[in-house]
């Protein structure tokens, strides 16, 4: 059972299980391709083959055991899972959406009070799929709705409003991931203004523009500043790293006013290759850490206070 | 295969080889942090990975040497990772 070891409490809010079965091999050899040919640039010789082999050996923790040791050692009390729905657009998922979710439940299951569930389901798969969400906010105990437009979809696409009204019934949050992702899916639908009708639309929902701090970063600031149902999170801040180790991206985007909207988050297990959990959180907390300059208030408020609220007026069954 | 007495300069070589940028000034000794102090990302370490690996001629997969790439911190942990390669390897080959 996790024991607090400091003052602060940590939520990350940006996590998923690290295992193939929920990330179909044509989403990780998109992202390899990018590697290969950063690699290759640098005179290294390295296949495609090869290198999906070492992220797939990143990918090997499915009950997420791995993942509490990890958030132990940083002092991680909580972290969110998020399950993309990848099954509509890439034909090579290995499970269903629907077992994804039993996966995921399995995991709440296991480790107690250490995880939150934000199911996501593609639009279109229509009344099944509406229904799939709703029975895991009723049922299984997920806080939340995870969107993923790059699989082609806008996030004010009308066929997500009956997700939307479930998520205002239930009053639980909405995660969206913003910008690139793996180049076998659409960047053209990952812009954050997308969003802009549906937060209009839906005031009492609250939305999450994932990876706010390095993607659209100029948008997502102004949706957080003008839009009160709009926040976001900084996950993906260690992509900077080897140019900033500093994580100047997260040092910006707390001094602009808005960190009553920004959230903590690592996107675990994507940076595996590059370090551990507790060296993510180093980077924002040490004592010349990108959050070094908040008082107390505000960082808890990015470290856990925003997602708490965000999650606890939720009223949806406890797993 | 063998640890000669250049070994450590060899693999100090590879590791100056894969920082980049203003990086490239940083001294580096056995306590220099790899993300820290010499900007290290996913892309750099796996670029001093495969380039060991095409040096000494090996394929640490192959070999069923298990690598935690995220437990590398400092140069010297790199280094301590490189001898413990080298020597599974020549027990390997025989």
């Amino acid at each position: 059972m996790y024991e607090q070891n400091n003052s602060l409490n940590i939520i990350d809010c940006h996590c998923h299980i690290a295992s193939e079965e929920h990330t179909p091999r044509s989403f990780i050899e998109g992202s390899v391709a990018n590697m290969v040919a950063a690699l290759s640039a640098q005179g290294v010789r390295i296949t495609k083959e090869k290198l999906t082999t070492v992220f797939l050996s990143k990918m090997q923790d499915p009950l997420c055991d791995g993942l509490v040791a990890e958030m132990d050692a940083a002092g991680i009390s909580k972290s969110i899972l998020l399950i993309p729905d990848f099954t509509y657009a890439l034909k090579d998922s290995i499970l269903t959406i629907e077992e994804s979710f039993q996966r995921h439940r399995e995991v709440l299951l296991r480790h107690p009070q250490r995880f939150e569930v934000f199911g996501g389901v593609d639009p279109r798969w229509g009344k099944d799929g509406l229904a799939l969400f709703e029975r895991s906010l009723a049922g299984y105990g997920f806080r939340g709705f995870k969107a993923y437009p790059p699989c082609g979809y806008s996030p004010s696409d009308p066929a997500l409003f009956p997700f939307y009204e479930l998520c205002a019934h239930y009053q639980v949050p909405v995660l969206l991931h913003i910008g690139p992702t793996s180049p076998v899916l659409d960047f053209t639908v990952s812009s954050p203004f997308l969003l802009d009708e549906a937060a209009r639309l839906f005031p009492s929902v609250n939305f999450i523009l994932a990876h706010g701090a390095v993607n659209f970063v100029e948008e997502c600031v102004m949706m957080c500043r003008f839009r009160p149902n709009v926040y976001l999170d900084i996950s993906g801040y260690q992509n900077t790293l080897g140019y900033d180790p500093s994580a100047g991206a997260v040092r910006n985007i707390v001094s602009l006013g808005i960190n009553h909207k920004v959230l903590f988050g690592t996107d675990f297990p994507v940076f595996r290759l590059q370090g551990e959990q507790e060296d993510f959180l180093a980077v924002l907390t040490g004592e010349n850490g990108a959050l070094a300059q908040l008082n107390d208030r505000e960082k808890a408020l990015v470290l856990s206070h925003n997602v708490e609220r965000l999650i606890e007026r939720s009223v949806a069954v406890v797993a | 295969m063998e640890i000669d007495a250049k070994f450590d300069e060899k693999i100090m070589a590879l590791i100056a080889e894969a920082v980049s940028g203003k990086f490239r000034k940083t001294k580096i000794t056995g306590a220099t942090h790899l993300q820290k102090e010499l900007g290290m990302d996913s892309i750099g370490m796996l670029s001093l990975i495969f380039r060991f690996e095409e040096l000494f001629g090996l394929d640490i997969a192959q070999l069923g040497i298990d690598i935690n790439v995220a437990k590398l911190k400092t140069v010297d942990d790199l280094l301590a990772a490189a001898h413990q390669i080298i020597g599974k390897a020549a027990v390997a080959g025989g």
